[in-house]
Parts: C-alpha cells; structure tokens; sequence
C-alpha cells in the first residue's frame, strides 16, 4: 500500500497546486506552480507504473517547453511580480480553497480515492513498462500518426513563428 | 504572408478538415480539428492589425478549451467502453460532453459569444473561410455520432441558437458581426434537425455554405464591412446590389429561393415527429434574422448615399479582383428550389 499512499499525497499536492496558479498570482508565480503541478502529474504517472511516459513528459514537456518558453516568456514581462501573498490573489486561494472544500463535501459519499486495481498485482507492485509496449506500437504500426503529429508540431512552430513576426 | 506560409496554411486546412472526415478513430478526427485551429491562425492575422490579433487569440482560446473537452470525452469514452471507434460514444458522460465540445466548436448559442467577436476583427476571406470552412468537420463529427448525442441538450441548443442569432443582429451595424449573427441562426437550424435526420443537416450546412460564401465574395469585391458603405455599392459594381438583394432574400429563407428548401424540409420533418411548438419557434425566430438582411437590403438595393457621388463610377472599368465565382454561386445559391428531389437524393447516403 505504499504506492497507494504516495499517489494519495502526490493527487493532494496536485490539487493544491491548482488552486496555486488558478488564483491567478503573476505569470510569474503561475508558470512556477504550473511547473509544479505537471511535475506532480508525471510523478503521479511514474508511482502508476508509467515509468517511461512520466519521464518523457517531464524532460521534454516541463523541462523544454514549459520552463524554456513559458516560465522565460512570464520572467520577462514583470519586474516586480504578484505572488501570493498579495490581498487579492490571498483572497482567490480562500475562495478556491473553499469551494474545494464543497466540492469535497459533496462527492465524498460518491468518490472513493481512486486507485486503479488493474495497474497493480496482488502484492501491490505495479506492473511495468505498459506505456514502452504504446510507444513501440506508435512507431511501429502507428506510423502514419507519428507522421500526422509530426505535420502537426511542425505548423504550430511556422504558426507560431508567422504570428510574432510581426508586419514585414 | 510569405508564399511557402500560405502554402503551409492553406494545405494543413484541406488536410485537417479532409483527415476528420476519413477517420474512424477518435485520434485522428481530434488531430484533423487540431489541425484545422491552427491553420486557421496565421489566415486571421494576415494583415498585421492589433484587431485581427486579439480575433486570432479569442478563436484559439475558444478552440483550445473545446479541444481539451473532446479529449477528455474521447478518454472517458475509451476508459469506459475500451475502444476508440469514432462512431461508438455509447458512455452518457463522454455522449454529453461531446455534445458541448461541439456546441463550443460551432458557436451554438450559450457558447457563440467567439463567433462575432473573433468574425469581427478579421479580414473578410478568413470570416468566409471561419464561417463555412471550419463548420464541415465539427459537423462531420456530430453527424457520425448522431444517435448517441443528447436529445435535449441539443434541441435545448438549437432553439437557443436561433433565437440569439436573430436576436443579436438586430442593432448591428457591421456586415461581418451580421453574418456571424446569422451563422449561430443557420447552425441552430443544422443542430435542430440533427438527431431526427442527420441527412437534412448536411443538406442545410451545405446549402448555407454556398449562400454565404457568395455573400463574403460578394463583400469582399467592394470591401465594404459597414451596412453604411454599402450605400456606395452601386458605383463600385452594379450588379452587385442584386446580387446581394437576391442571395440575402435566400439567407432570410424566403419561397423561391435556394434557402427556403432547406428551412421547408426541415420544419416537415419537425411538425411529422410532433415537433410542432419547436417549429413554430424556429420559424418565428429566423423571421428577425430576415428582418436585418432587409436592412441590408434596403441600404445597399433600395437607397443611394444621400450625398453626390465624389468618386468615379468604377463600374465602366475593369474589375481587378477576380469575379468568376460570384455568378455560378448566385444562381446555385438562388434558384435550387426547384431541384429539392435531387437534393434529397444526393444527400440520403
């Protein structure tokens, strides 16, 4: 039960990360706990037995994209940024914190904390390497998708690049 | 925009609307859309104005949430059915957020506000474009998965949608909100008849598309955005103010014209499965949208500028934009009323 205990800590961070950049503090503070969360979502992936796509997320989701373009993107635009303990965003984290709570009270009788039984065998170790099996699979008779989200990563780059140009 | 970017653009548009209708498989039909949002971005922003960029990222935020709603339905459909076939959303959850994702996607009535805000600020081909081109795959979509959407959630929608869509045009000014006012009409219509006969739905999205493709053509000769400048239609071309005058009539639904088929069909089908309350609504609710094309009408037919004309009469000279689609596209947008059979036919598949 072990694992099980740390996917419930990892689900509460996670949740409380949420609440950390939804009670919209500076670009700034949000990217950071944006960071935090998709971390605590891969870490929550990896403790499911995920191993590989838990990695990959991070390196290159988090690690690349997120930190490089929107964490430098949001550090550029402040100089003295609003954190969390100004009034108004303090105020935002009540609120959410409060209509967790709610949430929380009211599907309580309904929700068990989820832990889903066919990820682990008897003695509560997870299986492994489920997701190398999907990403051999992607590249072997998947192949055409590959290529698709491939066309797909490629025109978001011109898109993106098309945009800020600006007028020529 | 550079030439290999409107290459780039216009390619991943054909292949992102061509990739969700061929697809069988959740998957691809969520990459086409994705696709298909995208390609659409740089078209908005063309000519590099802070308008066509705010309209460019309202669509995108728009997309992006609708985006992430089908993908989780798509997920909840497989977690909870174990297949990703496209047209097998027998989970009730993922059926109802589906149904919305799509709402979102169309610009259905509690979700429309994007459409005249982001059809607003671009220029009048990508609205065409927005408008016409961006339906066909959401549509496709609901179209495949018919028997499985929420009944009332659509019709719940559906009625909304053509009574906003009337409604929200009335006090317009400008043509581009006007016609994304009627586009919110027009796709009530389509959502409306949707569970009952998914068949009559591609017939009216089809035929709506020609009508407004003709009517953005036709604005987009004289680039006129203003119902005011459109008093000064007469001198840009003449036969352009009964050009518009005929195919807004069709728009409006009126009995000669091409647009009366489809509204026909649709309310019979309505009033044979007792449907009647609901069709007397809809019919009542797009006779608004008729009273601002007549506005329009009035304006850019019926009146001159009350001014002298200041300019040359431009109509004696030769046209520099290309015209050659405007004629065909009047006719097959006005006078398809008599060849309803074989309409019908192509479209029972």
């Amino acid at each position: 039960m072990d694992m099980v205990m740390m996917v419930y800590l990892f689900s509460f961070l996670l949740v409380i990360s949420f609440v950390a950049f939804a009670s919209k503090p500076s670009p700034v503070y949000g990217g950071l706990s944006l960071v935090v969360s998709g971390g605590l979502g891969c870490a929550i992936v990896v403790s499911l037995g995920s191993t590989f796509l838990g990695l990959i997320m991070f390196l290159v989701i988090f690690g690349g994209m997120l930190v490089v373009f929107g964490y430098t993107a949001a550090m550029s635009t402040e100089e003295y940024p609003e954190s969390w303990v100004s009034n108004t965003v303090a105020l935002g984290m009540l609120l959410f914190v409060l209509l967790l709570k709610l949430i929380w009270y009211f599907v309580l009788d309904k929700v068990e904390v989820a832990t889903v039984i066919g990820l682990f065998d008897v003695v509560g170790n997870s299986y492994v390497s489920q997701d190398c099996g999907g990403v051999s699979l992607l590249y072997g008779c998947g192949g055409w998708i590959l290529m698709f989200l491939g066309w797909i990563l490629f025109m978001t780059i011109c898109v993106v690049l098309e945009i800020v140009r600006g007028c020529d | 925009m550079s030439p290999y970017m409107l290459l780039l653009t216009c390619t991943s548009l054909l292949l992102g609307t061509t990739l969700t209708l061929a697809s069988n498989h959740w998957l691809t039909a969520w990459m086409g859309l994705e696709i298909n949002t995208l390609a659409m971005i740089p078209l908005m922003t063309y000519p590099n104005h802070s308008r066509s960029t705010e309209s460019a990222i309202k669509y995108f935020l728009t997309q992006a949430t609708a985006s992430m709603m089908m993908m989780f339905a798509i997920i909840q459909n497989a977690w909870a059915t174990n297949q990703w076939t496209l047209t097998q959303m027998s989970n009730n959850t993922a059926s109802i957020l589906m149904t919305l994702t799509l709402a979102i996607k169309l610009g259905l009535a509690p979700f429309h506000f994007w459409v005249p805000e982001v059809t607003q600020g671009i220029p009048l081909l990508s609205g065409m474009i927005l408008l016409t081109w961006q339906k066909v795959a959401p549509v496709s979509i609901m179209y495949q998965i018919s028997p499985s959407l929420n009944m009332k959630i659509l019709t719940t929608l559906a009625i909304l949608s053509t009574l906003t869509g009337g409604w929200g045009g009335l006090n317009q000014t400008h043509l581009r909100k006007i016609l994304a006012y009627s586009s919110i009409s027009h796709m009530g219509w389509t959502i409306i008849i949707m569970p009952i006969n998914p068949n009559l739905a591609l017939l009216n999205l089809f035929i709506y598309i020609i009508i407004t493709t003709t009517i953005f053509l036709t604005l987009n000769l004289a680039q006129v955005t203003k119902i005011k400048s459109l008093a000064n239609l007469w001198n840009k071309s003449t036969p352009m103010t009964m050009i518009i005058m005929i195919t807004l009539m069709s728009l409006g639904s009126l009995p000669p014209l091409t647009g009366f088929m489809p509204k026909w069909l649709i309310l019979q089908e309505l009033v044979n499965n007792n449907n009647i309350a609901t069709a007397t609504l809809m019919a009542m609710s797009t006779l608004l949208n008729l009273f601002f094309y007549m506005r329009i009408i009035y304006t850019s037919t019926l009146t001159m500028f009350p001014t002298t004309n200041n300019s040359k009469l431009q109509w004696m000279y030769a046209q520099t934009k290309k015209t050659t689609m405007i004629p065909p596209l009047t006719v097959i947008s006005s006078m398809l009323l008599p060849l309803t059979p074989l309409c019908l036919t192509l479209f029972q598949m």
